[in-house]
């Protein structure tokens, strides 16, 4: 059973707290989506929250049939085309599948949703967090490629790189503490808005 | 936050989190603040790596969506239907309610058919004791009967009373043979 559905089945079990992950989890992606809409970040993070809990309330509904990301991605764009609707505006014409909108590389169409601000933002990260990898043991680096850039299990990167499941884990958190000193100092200089 | 937590951590964000690893980690996101930005930041990390463009890396709407979800009222899943189970073979059991029905049915109509006998035997019997009285009052005037003794006149009509019920109840009468006579016989 997945993360995210062990999670859900925890909500659905009247468990809020789960529910705080799957926000946490996810809210940055909804809200690129939805700002692909609404195009104003401060109005896409209010249409966010109004999603998320739509989502909240229907998910005793909710049983596993797909992705909880692709459910709640479906969620996110009816809530944004209702909001347009409602503002007499017109929703874009093209959806992104919900398939796709899992990772961005695969979903041109999302490009559509970026704003200058966001591109630039993103842009200057994804920098930090390139360089990041850079400078680690190539062990290390391999590992957490293979993951993030690949987009494989624990389970194959192990196969791949020979090695145990346990030291495939230590390795991608060991990447990812200095991914994350490399954000939080470039943040703490104000190199990143 | 020890080491060790900060690794289930990460290791949450990859969704590779089972049974009691997975029960540790949400209890220290939901008790340690520290945890919950270094895991959010590990994400946010993930997100950017997989291309989804940030809007402001500083929003974070679990608070508010948290509270707006407390006011609401508990969640309960929907009833599923219950799924009966048979202790013997479905076929079996309706094999059994086929056979009791079949015969509750045949109980029925035997019940039914049987009144109608009784109800055709009474009908009967009420026809022919009118009859018998007319033909008591019209022997008199025509010696219906050969007989000139009233008892044995009396015995025949009985006979043909007789003779007509019973043909009447025991579901044959449309084959008995009808005992009746002619006037001026």
């Amino acid at each position: 059973m997945s993360v995210d559905l062990e999670l859900v089945q925890r909500v659905q079990a009247g468990d809020k707290k789960a529910f705080d992950v799957l926000i946490m989890k996810y809210q940055q992606r909804i809200v690129h989506v939805i700002t692909g809409f609404v195009h104003d970040p401060v109005e896409a993070l209010d249409v966010a929250q109004e999603a998320f809990i739509k989502a909240y309330r229907a998910i005793p509904n909710f049983r596993g049939d797909s992705a909880f990301y692709t459910w709640l991605y479906r969620i996110a764009i009816n809530t944004s085309k209702n909001h347009l609707t409602a503002r007499s505006r017109r929703p874009p014409l093209h959806d992104v599948d919900a398939m796709d909108a899992t990772n961005f590389y695969d979903a041109p169409e999302l490009k559509e949703f970026e704003t200058p601000e966001s591109k630039l933002v993103s842009d200057e990260l994804q920098q930090v967090i390139y360089n990041a990898i850079e400078g680690l043991p190539e062990d290390t680096a391999t590992a957490i490629k293979l993951r993030e850039l690949e987009g494989l299990s624990y389970e194959e990167i192990a196969e791949v790189m020979g090695c145990p499941i346990g030291t495939v884990r230590s390795r991608i958190f060991r990447a990812r503490e200095a991914i994350d000193k490399q954000i939080h100092e470039t943040m703490s200089e104000g190199e990143i808005r | 936050m020890t080491v060790n937590h900060k690794e289930l951590l990460s290791a949450l964000v990859d969704g590779e989190l089972t049974g009691e690893e997975l029960d540790l980690a949400l209890n220290i996101l939901q008790t340690d603040e520290q945890a919950r930005q270094q895991w959010q930041r590990y994400q946010l990390a993930s997100d950017v790596l997989h291309g989804h463009n940030l809007v402001s890396h500083s929003a974070d709407l679990t608070a508010s969506i948290s509270s707006a979800v407390a006011g609401e009222p508990l969640l309960t899943t929907p009833v599923k239907a219950k799924v009966l189970h048979f202790s013997q073979p479905f076929w079996k059991q309706t094999m059994s309610l086929a056979v009791a029905a079949s015969i509750g049915a045949l109980a029925v109509v035997g019940v039914m058919s049987q009144s109608q006998h009784d109800l055709i035997a009474t009908e009967q019997l009420a026809t022919l004791e009118v009859e018998q009285s007319a033909v008591a009052q019209t022997t008199h005037a025509s010696k219906r009967w050969t007989v000139e003794e009233e008892d044995v006149e009396q015995r025949l009509n009985t006979y043909l009373v007789d003779h007509n019920e019973y043909a009447g109840a025991s579901g044959v009468f449309s084959y008995a043979r009808v005992v009746s006579y002619e006037v001026g016989q």
